[in-house]
């Protein structure tokens, strides 16, 4: 074992499940260090299983390695017993592939896809040794760069990082790496390089940005502070999503992923518009990839990591305008090459029995409905629009292919709920249940499972529910405890959990700058692992808002005013402010907006792709 | 259909790979390159795939074994080593894909090399002294004694650089018969003497059938 230290054997052999930290699985990506000119360790701030589930490294890894002088290696957050030995042993947070300290490279990126992950990514900075603040850090440190969802608001965790990437990273971080090696060759500083940076689309320098404040803590006004650097920094995306093509191989993990399988993505963005879901807003427009592109990578990713479970994934893939030709093409492979598809986030609305029969030739699970309110008024006011007699027809064909279980999920804590809505949930879950015994042909001899999720609902940034306050913890556990008392039939299982971290996630979500202090302050304290129940602990929290003086209730339980300057002003991500008001509005007089394939909206995300999203005259749909 | 065996070393990265974390990642490589294997005729059709007495994590090997069967009679093997070897994870690496002669309930001792360092000298010295080594054996009926003595009566070390090793040949039986894992003796070792588990190496380097043939 030349390549492992003693310590890290040491620490290996003590901790559990060690094949999660030591690389080496198929498809992973080894290159000479000594001739390679920009080293960059892409990190995951939660665990390798949960890491190694997600899609975006898997194709930026490729992007990347594909320079034959740029190396892309991995470094995930080790679990508490290997973080425990590392320390004790002292053995700084490595890469899987080098084995190399994470401050040997040139870039450490992290992933945001998560606000409570931001405790883990001090927590890997600080076992890499890497100063936690920008600021602290000058050219003989990595840069330390971040991009993911969350940047849409970067402002939490603006003061750790030099560089933070709004939008999709395919062409912007190839941009980053050619800034980095550029700098490198011509000695560039800190200073320097962040200037060429802050030239790149979509790039957020959140040093380059001054913020004010208004007497009562409200923003007044965050403008840049060096001439060059824009005003509003606009988000990257791939206007055409043929011209770059889903990945042809991935690292397969050894030990389990929680998603362990092929996955190809077969559109982003989403039409539907649900005032709810900041995925939906922020990944605007909608841009679909082929289908014959699709199959042919699908079935070269099948055959270059061996899965034989391929997912076609995005955030509604049912909504692709020839998703039946992709799963013809797929089929025409797929059963000899002993591939089994999957479609996850299939919508009850347009949810048909030949989709079902297409895509669960081999296996048979549970099928999961997102019904998201309990009654037509709410669900209208979140503008998701899906009306009971959908649900019946979906669950109906659902039965009659022989599934028995039901997954059905709700949030809680919506803008205009009322109790009414709470007993919709419980409402619709029996009337799944009733609808199962009244089908003559139902799977015999076996009962029907109706379980139902319900999420506490986070007001996100960009979506049109930004300016709502968040339901406290008191209104949601009376909300829970309604729910429970409201359903009456052992069918039905209720799924719910506490919502501290919700409140968490919501201060974080519409949270600013001054915030970073007391992340630090909580992770200080030993806050890490805070999405995982057994090591959150929300007292701890409280404390270190305590500490830094800061009201934690300013951010989530406020009402924010139409016009207010937000702490993501100056980060657009397409759709507009005037356009969130608007639909703000809409919602709370339950008025319902066109999926934008039927409809524009004009929420102004079109101008990213510099004209219409759709062509609406030759009448797709 | 002809049983075939596939011999590998399993070292480095790939000694922490569990057995049921390796079955899935032979059965995607066998997936993946498009060889002509056996699938079960079940509904789930998976390749039918079985590892001769599997290491326990963080052992290493130069004589690990899987045997599979082929989809048909009289396969060319001769380029699936090379074909199979680029897709193995690090640590791997195949040293022969060939017919299986004896089936793998044949094996019945193996061989080990041992590395321990300098201090655990007392402890192997106190074990060649003593008349018995008694171990507590676990097994799915429960746990039993043996006498390690039975087996090993004598362990022969030589010194190298800062450690000792010793090579030693174990009963290794699957089914029927005797099973010796040297993480006993290791333990027996770490029972009267301090030595830190991590710095022991173990790799095994050679399987015999019950008559004393090389089996891989």
């Amino acid at each position: 074992m030349t390549e492992f230290s003693h310590q890290l054997k040491e620490a290996l052999s003590l901790v559990q499940k060690p094949g999660r930290y030591t690389g080496g699985e198929p498809g992973c990506t080894y290159k000479d260090k000594s001739k390679v000119d920009v080293r960059m360790a892409f990190c995951f701030p939660d665990t390798y299983e949960v890491g190694m589930s997600f899609l975006g490294e898997k194709i930026l890894y490729e992007l990347l390695n594909r320079h034959e002088n740029w190396w892309c290696e991995r470094a995930f957050m080790p679990w508490v017993d290997m973080k425990e030995q590392m320390e004790r042993l002292n053995i700084p947070l490595y890469c899987l592939e080098s084995k190399d300290p994470l401050s040997d490279f040139d870039i450490v990126g992290f992933t945001l896809e998560y606000e409570l992950c931001y405790t883990n990514i001090l927590a890997m900075l600080r076992m890499s040794g890497i100063p936690l603040r920008a600021a602290d850090r000058d050219e003989s440190w990595p840069l330390v760069i971040a991009g993911g969802p969350c940047v849409c608001n970067a402002e939490p965790m603006a003061d750790f990082f030099d560089i933070m990437q709004l939008g999709e990273g395919e062409q912007m971080l190839q941009d980053v790496c050619a800034a980095m090696e550029y700098a490198k060759k011509n000695g560039l500083n800190k200073e320097q390089l962040l200037l060429n940076l802050a030239k790149i689309p979509g790039l957020y320098v959140p040093s380059f940005y001054d913020v004010t404040y208004e007497e009562d803590g409200r923003i007044r006004s965050i403008k840049p502070n060096r001439p060059g650097v824009p005003e509003k920094v606009t988000k990257a995306i791939v206007k055409d999503m043929d011209s770059f093509p889903p990945p042809e191989n991935f690292v397969v993990p050894i030990v389990g992923a929680i998603q362990d399988r092929a996955s190809v993505e077969v559109l982003r963005g989403c039409v539907r518009g649900c005032r709810f879901c900041q995925a939906g807003q922020i990944y605007r427009p909608f841009r679909e990839r082929s289908p014959k592109l699709i199959s042919d990578c699908a079935r070269i990713l099948c055959r270059n990591t061996g899965y034989d479970e391929l997912s076609l994934t995005s955030l509604s893939t049912s909504d692709h305008s020839r998703l039946e030709e992709i799963l013809d093409n797929l089929n025409s492979w797929a059963e000899a090459d002993h591939v089994s598809l999957s479609l996850p986030s299939l919508r009850v609305d347009n949810f048909s029995e030949s989709l079902v029969e297409k895509t669960t030739r081999v296996r048979k699970s549970g099928l999961t409905f997102a019904a998201e309110a309990g009654t037509q008024r709410l669900r209208d006011v979140i503008n998701k629009n899906v009306t009971w007699d959908q649900i019946e027809r979906g669950c109906r064909i659902a039965f009659r292919e022989g599934y028995t279980s039901v997954k059905l999920y709700f949030m809680m804590g919506l803008p205009t709920e009322t109790m009414e809505d709470i007993k919709g949930i419980a409402d619709t879950a029996q009337q799944v249940v009733d609808l199962f015994y009244k089908i003559p042909d139902r799977p015999k001899g076996k009962g029907v499972q109706v379980t139902i999720s319900v999420a506490c609902f986070v007001p996100k940034p960009d979506t049109p529910f930004q300016f709502c306050a968040q339901d406290t913890r008191e209104q949601l556990r009376e909300k829970q405890k309604y729910l429970l008392s409201c359903v009456h039939s052992r069918k039905i299982k209720v799924n719910y959990h506490d919502s501290a971290t919700s409140v968490l996630e919501g201060i974080f979500a519409k949270g600013d700058r001054r915030l970073g202090k007391v992340i630090e302050t909580a992770f200080n304290h030993g806050a890490f692992f805070d999405t995982w129940e057994e090591y959150f602990d929300y007292d701890r929290w409280l404390q270190a808002f305590a500490e830094c003086g800061i009201d934690p209730n300013f951010y989530n339980y406020r009402t924010l005013a139409l016009d207010e300057v937000t702490p993501w002003s100056h980060l657009d991500v397409g759709v507009s402010q005037a356009f969130l008001a608007r639909e703000y509005q809409k919602a709370l007089r339950a008025e319902t907006t066109q999926p934008c394939n039927r409809q524009c909206s004009g929420c102004g995300a079109n101008k990213l792709l510099g004209g219409p999203c759709f062509a609406y005259d030759q009448n797709q749909l | 259909m002809l049983t075939i065996r596939i011999s590998f070393e399993k070292r480095a990265e790939a000694a922490y790979i569990s057995l049921l974390d390796l079955q899935r990642v032979f059965q995607r490589i066998l997936k993946r390159s498009g060889l002509p294997v056996y699938y079960t005729q079940g509904f789930n059709p998976h390749i039918y795939l079985s590892f001769a007495s599997p290491l326990s994590l963080g052992q290493e090997s130069l004589c690990e074994s899987c045997e599979i069967k082929t989809a048909e009679e009289n396969p060319d093997l001769a380029s699936w080593k090379e074909t199979l070897q680029p897709y193995m994870p690090k640590g791997i690496v195949i040293r022969s894909v060939a017919p299986a002669q004896e089936k793998s309930s044949e094996i019945g001792f193996a061989d080990y090399t041992i590395t321990l360092p300098l201090s655990a000298e007392d402890a192997l010295i106190a074990y060649n002294e003593s008349e018995t080594a008694m171990v507590s054996k676990k097994t799915k009926r429960g746990s039993h004694e043996v006498d390690l003595k039975n087996y090993i009566p004598r362990l022969e070390y030589t010194k190298e650089g800062d450690g000792l090793s010793f090579s030693v040949r174990m009963p290794c039986a699957s089914g029927e018969g005797v099973n010796l894992n040297p993480s006993l003796l290791l333990a027996h070792l770490q029972q009267t003497h301090a030595i830190p588990p991590w710095q022991c190496e173990v790799l095994r380097t050679q399987l015999y059938t019950k008559n004393g043939a090389i089996f891989c």
